[in-house]
């Protein structure tokens, strides 16, 4: 059984990894990609975010081959196609692991301790282990040889974004970390940073982190906000409006597209933006919408994140691993036979506007879950910054996935460690909002306010609006999508 | 007076010929030819008067009575004059023929006559000897013949050329005066001569007239204007900015070197064993059809192709997959393309656009310096944009927009700039625009061009290095 490597440590340790992050200044990245400059890189797995890393590594002057497993290469697998066709050399384990200097494991993390286990005793003396995602290593205790350097460089952004953002000269936030245990040459940063500067991160904004809080808050972001409630919303809004007699395909459509619009409004301007493109009125409905659903839901928050942090969560999903993954396959199949999966959405024209207007609902959910899993993981002890990152900045482009093939897309897209996160949360956010559900009208969801009377009261107004810009992830959201503007600026 | 002309093709003693002329005037249109010089223009308006050999084609409706001022015959007559003189006995001392005379042939209206020497201010010179003139003095007398000719059609070619500012306000005065009786074409080669009365342009270029156009339509009149500013504008290439400066290339070695190359995409080979050099100051002209491997082929070159790692290529002083990171590489590059003009969707001022191109960003996010702001100003005047440098990029036409983003990729004079298709999707004045500034930057830079291009009748003066790719068929491999 493996061994929680986060429940190991004394609590005073705990407290202080997870509280590890620090935005750092593009002017820490003045030796570029030297630290890699020379070295040999192997990538094993040529999936998202294998191949997008490994090309953009190459097109800043690194030294990258892949190496797949057996059955990849023997059956021209699509890995070994991405690799092979992009001029990469290719190889088994046995002839390029021994050669390499940096190791990146890029497989999905549930094959990490098998993968691990077969590389390790290939590994050159003294060389590093990186990943991009510390799951195996803070969940499963992952032990690697004293002699390995282990690092993670973990790009937030789906691998498709990661490769397009470079290619405009620009990169994806990414965060980083050390892994104290394994540093004996204490030569891990100084890889790390090389290699965020070789995917492009730096000029996104790079988060020095630790092992421990990359995955304890990218588990609670992924599971609540990103994928979990927008599955649970697209369900409930769609249930509704149906039974409320809207259009079927008109509803399919709504919120097909609506989680990506509305959330596209975040980007520029945090939930303030969002709600102020609604009107005055809609404003303030969906604000108490949201406060309404943040007080039915925050003990949900606080259990996913709880047993995100004792090791709950790893520990039931690893269950369901060991069985053949049971759970997770059942869920996924349910997912496909629900009503707003199968109803395909209409051929009607909806502004973009009217996707607020008529979806005050949705941008109470996103509202609602985002603040949730914000003040949750801040609360945990995570870092405002990670916190951000981990909520609000990854809504639209999980948004996004939605808007291309509803919810099959958005979960095959994310990792299998996403997917199970957010069907867990779905199953217990379904029933927790039933009740809530029955108030609910097309006023709010379909055909949006009856605008005969549009006053507001002035005292009202006001206080919504300070209550949304006094939320705290407004504050370092203001502060983050700065640093990322300036950045861009030097495109 | 209807005049027409239908393909008609006519030559001038060999030295000149106008291509194909199709043409069509009528009594109520006054018309201005214009083009650059050496263009036709000139020679246009001359066959009006009925000058050149009319070798096939059609020409009608030229009427009887033509009064033409231009440079020939104003040379034509001062060469008959002085060959008279020649005729002379030797002994008798030679006057030539006073200028009362040259005025009035015999039948003209001679009351006109003495008004327009009045308004002319040429009284004193009446009784002097023709060939005795100034030349802006024979002008002014060829006009005059010209006006008092009461002629049915008046082809003025330059006639404001060395006129002193008085007596061009007058003339240009008195020529509206005759708006309503006579149809005028005039021959001019700047827009702010052109008077008020005008209604028509035809532009000529290179022995075709190749734009005929309302002078109401200010879409193409403003196009019009940027293309003749472009073709006759003295401006060169505006220098690059010191303070940017590309890295120094060795000067030995060539630009782009690609040894036996190949392209392949699931097992087809779209590109096969290709050697392709290019060295320093060398123009070249890509052209193939789809799907023959050109955009592939480019981003070799340019680092965007993944196979540029299996191939053998060597450029801008590096071996590929040596080490260097594909920014090394993109410095030492300008690029135009239509996708990048779909990206480039920015509402940034056009002197922002052009001065983006130092830093290869879309939009501009720092700060300009003042030898920047001076470089993109110089480059805006050589685009006739001057007026327009704060207006936003989308709002400009979609020719304009191409314009700019050649100069955008130009202002760091790149010792390659790579311009893919830069006339896809363009008319045919904004073609010809396009092409005016390529030829002025293959002329007046170090850069090399590398043009790639589908249709090879869009030709460039300057360019003399040709690479035709073939598209290769499946069962070729
Ligand atoms: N997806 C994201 O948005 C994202 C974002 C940040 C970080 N990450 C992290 O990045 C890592 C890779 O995720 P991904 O989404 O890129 O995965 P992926 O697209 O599923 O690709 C996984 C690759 O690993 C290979 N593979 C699968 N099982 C294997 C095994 N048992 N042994 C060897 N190779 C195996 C697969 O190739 P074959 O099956 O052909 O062998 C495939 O090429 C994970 O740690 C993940 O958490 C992902």
């Amino acid at each position: 059984m493996p061994n929680n490597y986060f429940n190991t440590l004394p609590l005073r340790e705990q407290l202080e990894q997870l509280a590890k992050c620090r935005f750092m200044d593009i002017s820490e990245f003045p030796d570029g990609v030297e630290a890699l400059k020379g070295k040999k890189i192997v990538v094993i797995g040529c999936g998202a975010q294998g191949l997008a890393q490994g090309m953009n590594l190459r097109d800043s002057g690194c030294d990258v081959s892949y190496t797949l497993r057996a059955a990849a290469i023997a059956e021209k697998r699509q890995s070994w196609k991405s690799a092979t066709e992009n001029g990469f050399v290719v190889g088994t384990y046995e002839e390029l692991i021994p050669t390499a200097d940096v190791v990146l494991n890029l497989t999905p993390d549930k094959q990490h301790t098998p993968v691990v286990t077969a590389v390790m005793p290939l590994m050159k003396q003294g060389a590093c282990l990186s990943y991009s995602h510390g799951f195996n290593i803070v969940e499963e205790g992952m032990k690697i040889r004293e002699d390995l350097t282990v690092i993670m460089v973990a790009p937030k952004c789906p691998g498709s974004e990661v490769r397009n953002e470079y290619v405009r000269g620009f990169g994806v936030p990414t965060l980083i970390a050390v892994h104290e245990d394994n540093d004996p040459k204490g030569e891990g940063l100084a890889l790390a940073k090389a290699y965020a500067v070789g995917t492009g991160g730096h000029k996104a904004g790079v988060l020095m982190s630790s092992f421990i809080a990359e995955v304890k808050s990218d588990l609670m972001g992924e599971q609540t906000i990103l994928c979990g409630m927008l599955q649970t919303g697209s369900l409930l809004c769609f249930d509704k409006m149906v039974e409320e007699g809207i259009d079927a395909g008109y509803a399919s459509k709504l919120i097909q597209f609506g989680w990506e619009t509305v959330t596209e409004a975040l980007k520029y301007g945090g939930v303030t933006n969002m709600l102020d493109r609604l009107s005055n009125p809609a404003k303030i409905k969906a604000f108490d919408l949201s406060e309404e659903l943040k007080l039915i839901m925050r003990p949900l928050y606080n259990k996913h994140q709880d047993d995100i942090i004792n090791g709950t969560f790893s520990r039931t999903m690893m269950a369901d691993w060991a069985n053949d993954d049971v759970n997770l396959l059942g869920w996924r199949a349910e997912t496909a036979e629900t009503a707003f999966e199968k109803t395909p959405a209409g051929d009607v024209e909806i502004s973009e506007q009217e996707y607020f207007d008529n979806g005050i609902l949705m941008v109470a959910m996103v509202k609602a879950g985002v603040e949730l899993a914000f003040e949750t993981m801040t609360a945990a002890g995570i870092i405002a910054d990670s916190a951000y990152y981990e909520s609000l900045h990854e809504t639209p482009l999980i948004a996004n996935t939605i808007a291309r093939k509803k919810l099959y897309e958005m979960n095959a897209t994310i990792s299998d460690t996403a997917e199970y996160g957010c069907y867990l949360y779905n199953h217990a956010c379904l029933p927790l909002l039933a009740d809530f559900m029955k108030d609910i009208k097309t006023d709010v969801i379909g055909k949006g306010l009856d605008l005969e009377d549009t006053g507001v009261d002035n005292a009202r107004l006001i206080e919504v609006n300070a209550a949304l810009r006094a939320h705290p992830v407004e504050a370092i959201g203001t502060t983050l999508r700065g640093h990322m503007a300036d950045m861009k600026k030097i495109v | 007076m209807n005049i027409r002309l239908d393909n008609l093709t006519v030559n001038f003693d060999d030295r000149f010929q106008l291509e194909e002329v199709n043409w069509q005037l009528d009594d109520s249109q006054h018309w201005v030819v214009t083009g650059a010089n050496g263009s036709g223009k000139s020679a246009l308006a001359a066959v009006l008067a009925s000058a050149g050999e009319n070798l096939s084609g059609n020409i009608d409706g030229i009427p009887a009575k033509v009064g033409l001022v231009s440079f020939e015959a104003q040379a034509e007559l001062i060469e008959a004059e002085l060959k008279k003189d020649d005729a002379d006995i030797m002994d008798v001392i030679a006057e030539g023929t006073p200028v009362h005379e040259i005025l009035n042939p015999g039948d003209s209206n001679q009351q006109l006559i003495d008004e327009l020497v009045e308004k002319f201010q040429l009284q004193a010179l009446v009784n002097r000897a023709f060939r005795k003139l100034s030349t802006g003095e024979s002008r002014k007398v060829m006009l005059i013949r010209a006006l008092a000719s009461e002629p049915d059609l008046l082809v003025l070619d330059e006639p404001f050329d060395g006129l002193d500012a008085h007596t061009l306000e007058m003339l240009q005065a008195y020529l509206a005066t005759l708006v309503e009786t006579v149809p005028m074409v005039m021959v001019l080669n700047r827009f702010d001569e052109f008077p008020d009365f005008i209604t028509h342009i035809a532009y000529v270029d290179n022995g075709r007239l190749q734009h005929r156009i309302d002078r109401n339509d200010t879409k193409a009149y403003n196009e019009l204007y940027q293309l003749l500013h472009l073709k006759t504008t003295d401006l060169a290439v505006p220098a690059a900015d010191p303070e940017t400066a590309i890295p120094k290339l060795d000067p030995t070695q060539p630009l782009v070197k690609l040894n036996s190359i190949n392209i392949t995409y699931d097992g087809h080979r779209i590109i096969d064993s290709l050697d392709w050099t290019i060295e320093r100051n060398q123009h070249w002209q890509l052209s193939g059809p789809n799907g023959s491997g050109k955009t592939g082929l480019l981003s070799l070159i340019t680092g965007d192709h993944p196979q540029c790692y299996v191939n053998d290529i060597f450029v801008f002083g590096f071996q590929r997959g040596s080490g260097e990171s594909i920014w090394q590489i993109k410095q030492f590059i300008g690029y135009v393309s239509t996708a990048l003009q779909w990206e480039y969707k920015v509402g940034t001022g056009l002197r922002n656009v052009i001065i983006s191109g130092f830093y290869d960003s879309i939009g501009l996010y720092t700060k300009a310096t003042d030898r920047q702001k001076k470089i993109a100003d110089e480059w805006l005047a050589l685009l006739g944009m001057s007026d327009r440098a704060d207006t936003p990029f989308n709002k400009l036409s979609y020719g304009d927009q191409r314009l700019l983003l050649i100069a955008r990729a130009m202002v760091k004079h790149p010792p390659l700039l790579i311009l893919d298709e830069p006339c896809l999707g363009l008319d045919d004045m904004n073609r010809q625009l396009v092409l005016a500034l390529i030829e002025k930057i293959c002329a007046g830079s170090e850069t090399s061009v590398l043009y790639v291009n589908h249709h090879p009748e869009d030709q460039i003066k300057g360019i003399e290095n040709y690479l035709a790719l073939e598209k290769r068929e499946p069962d070729n491999n």
